[in-house]
């Protein structure tokens, strides 16, 4: 897989990708191809590697080894700001708001490289969620908890991505807010931006993907068509469990 | 009595110009630039330069220092302190190699004007001298105040109302989130270093125009003072280091006048001893130091 010229419709193509923190190898040859427009899930295991790999894709952790290709281009050593500027944005695992600046500083913040472009875009996000219009002078550490992902992913659309690699975007949150943000996760999609969906939630998100990954300890261990991987025995007795 | 406070205003104004440039650095990135003494002496020389030796009208030379200043940050962030960047002992390290550039800078300025006090020509500038109230003020003070005062609300406003300012608070609250956003964080340090480095150089000039010259002693003097104007305002606190500033000015005029010259450090270093006590976190309050 990883020898083969990628199709032309791949987005993102990450091939052999090691990644290590000093000595511990925390990714170990991952390769996987992110077609256009689809959503693509990778789930596992709390320590997995599933963060890594997205930090690693976003140009913030560099890679020991393996290359990352983004619309046909090697985009492995860019620093993450330029990755950005080309399109493609980290939604980071555990929102990583800005919580001394206000709601709307923050969406500001994610239109920093297109200035004037991103007021249309910032109205667009008050459209889509009233809750941050009508909270957008106060500080956004003052949101809760479902607010800030909605301020995260918000932020993110601003600096209109073409790819959009979303980290546990589900975590800490109660059921009912859970479903809102696949909803949004939804539209997100049917605006044409492709997703990279890392979840413990395995269930949510396959059901909600196009193609699945599944890594176990760094590695990848099983792959697919998500509707396949839901019935997978495998799968489904490690981590989806009887519903 | 009212010629002292305005005197001290002057001063404080100063005061305030060098510690506003010395605090925007902590606030923003958490690093002490004890460069940034040697920067003030730096641009009061290159002013003495401009102006006595080269000619140049006054009005031209303040955006040249100001830019000369400007360059010097950048030069200072990329030698004393990106190179640390992301080592542990970053903040402890940053502020040694900060105090070995200022020094190869003092040598610099030493190597090029010699150890005497350079005096500005008296024709520099306008003798003119006002007197409202029984208070003479001269046109060099005015200049002084006004200027120190546009540079500094220039300043709190980049900071609070301009992208570039937004994306300084984003850095200063959380580097990564401002760099998964975009922010090229590398660049938005240097720009701090080159605005504070720009208004520390200004604040050089300012001194010898009042003083009417520079000498090498000039940036231990106000570095001392600054310090305590920090304290006094906050570290890290735009709007801290305007105010105590101008008090620091204003509370050294009225030492001087009613208990002795010899007193005024004293009544300085005593204020700043008071805060650290009584308030540690400023007069203003501060951008609250980050745990870790
Ligand atoms: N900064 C770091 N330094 C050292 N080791 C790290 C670091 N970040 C992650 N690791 C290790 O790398 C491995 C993969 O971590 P990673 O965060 O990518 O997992 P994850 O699948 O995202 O887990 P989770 O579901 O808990 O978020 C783990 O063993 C973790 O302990
Ligand atoms: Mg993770």
């Amino acid at each position: 897989m990883s020898d083969t010229a990628p199709e032309s419709d791949t987005i993102v193509s990450v091939q052999g990708l090691h990644v290590s923190y000093g000595r511990v190898q925390a990714v170990r040859d991952i390769s996987f191809d992110v077609p256009a427009g689809a959503v693509v899930t990778l789930v596992g295991a709390n320590g997995a590697g599933k963060t890594t790999v997205l930090n690693a894709v976003a140009g913030l952790v560099k890679p020991r080894a393996g290359t990352v290709l983004y619309r046909g281009r090697d985009v492995t050593r860019w620093p993450a700001h330029k990755l950005v500027a080309a399109g493609m944005v980290l939604v980071p695992e555990g929102r990583q708001i800005l919580g001394t600046l206000t709601v709307a500083e923050n969406l500001q913040l994610g239109g920093w490289r297109r200035r004037k472009a991103s007021a249309a875009a910032i109205d667009e996000m008050y459209e889509r969620f009233p809750v941050l219009a009508e909270r957008r002078n106060l500080r956004a550490g003052s949101l809760s908890g479902g607010e800030q992902q909605m301020l995260a992913i918000a932020r993110a659309m601003v600096a209109r991505p073409q790819v959009i690699l979303m980290d546990e975007p589900s975590m800490g949150l109660a059921p009912k807010m859970v479903d809102e943000i696949f909803g949004v996760i939804e539209t997100v999609r049917s605006s044409g931006v492709t997703v990279v969906l890392v979840e413990q939630n395995a269930r949510r998100a396959l059901r909600a993907a196009d193609t699945g990954y599944v890594l176990e300890t760094g590695t990848l261990a099983h792959s697919g068509p998500a509707a396949r991987l839901l019935k997978d025995p495998r799968v489904v007795q490690a981590y989806l469990g009887v519903e | 009595m009212l010629q002292q406070l305005a005197n001290g205003l002057f001063a404080g104004s100063i005061y305030a110009l060098f510690a506003i440039g010395f605090t925007l650095v902590f606030g923003i990135l958490r690093h002490l630039n004890l460069a940034h003494a040697a920067i003030f002496t730096t641009g009061g020389f290159l002013s003495v330069d401009l102006i006595s030796r080269q000619g140049l009208p006054i009005w031209l030379a303040f955006p040249l220092v100001m830019l000369a200043g400007g360059l010097i940050g950048l030069l200072l962030e990329r030698i004393a302190f990106r190179p640390l960047a992301g080592r542990p002992d970053e903040h402890f390290a940053g502020l040694i190699s900060s105090v070995a550039f200022g020094g190869m800078l003092i040598a610099l300025v030493q190597a090029r004007y010699g150890t005497e006090q350079q005096s500005i020509s008296s024709e520099a500038f306008p003798n003119e001298v006002y007197t409202v109230a029984g208070v003479s003020i001269s046109l060099a003070q005015l200049t002084t105040l006004g200027l120190a005062l546009v540079l500094m609300l220039g300043l709190a406003w980049v900071v609070a109302a301009t992208p570039l300012g937004r994306a300084m608070r984003a850095v200063a609250e959380n580097a990564r989130a401002a760099r998964v956003l975009g922010i090229n964080v590398e660049r938005v340090t240097a720009s701090t270093y080159a605005l504070s480095s720009a208004l520390g150089a200004m604040a050089g000039m300012l001194m010898v125009l009042n003083v009417g010259q520079g000498d090498l002693g000039m940036g231990l003097a106000i570095e001392l003072t600054g310090f305590a104007v920090i304290i006094l305002g906050g570290m890290g606190s735009l709007w801290g280091a305007m105010a105590a500033g101008l008090i620091l000015g204003l509370a050294e005029a009225l030492t001087i006048h009613h208990i002795g010259s010899s007193w005024k450090d004293v009544v300085a270093f005593g204020l700043l001893f008071a805060i650290l006590l009584v308030r540690p976190q400023g007069l203003f309050g501060t951008i609250k130091a980050r745990e870790v």
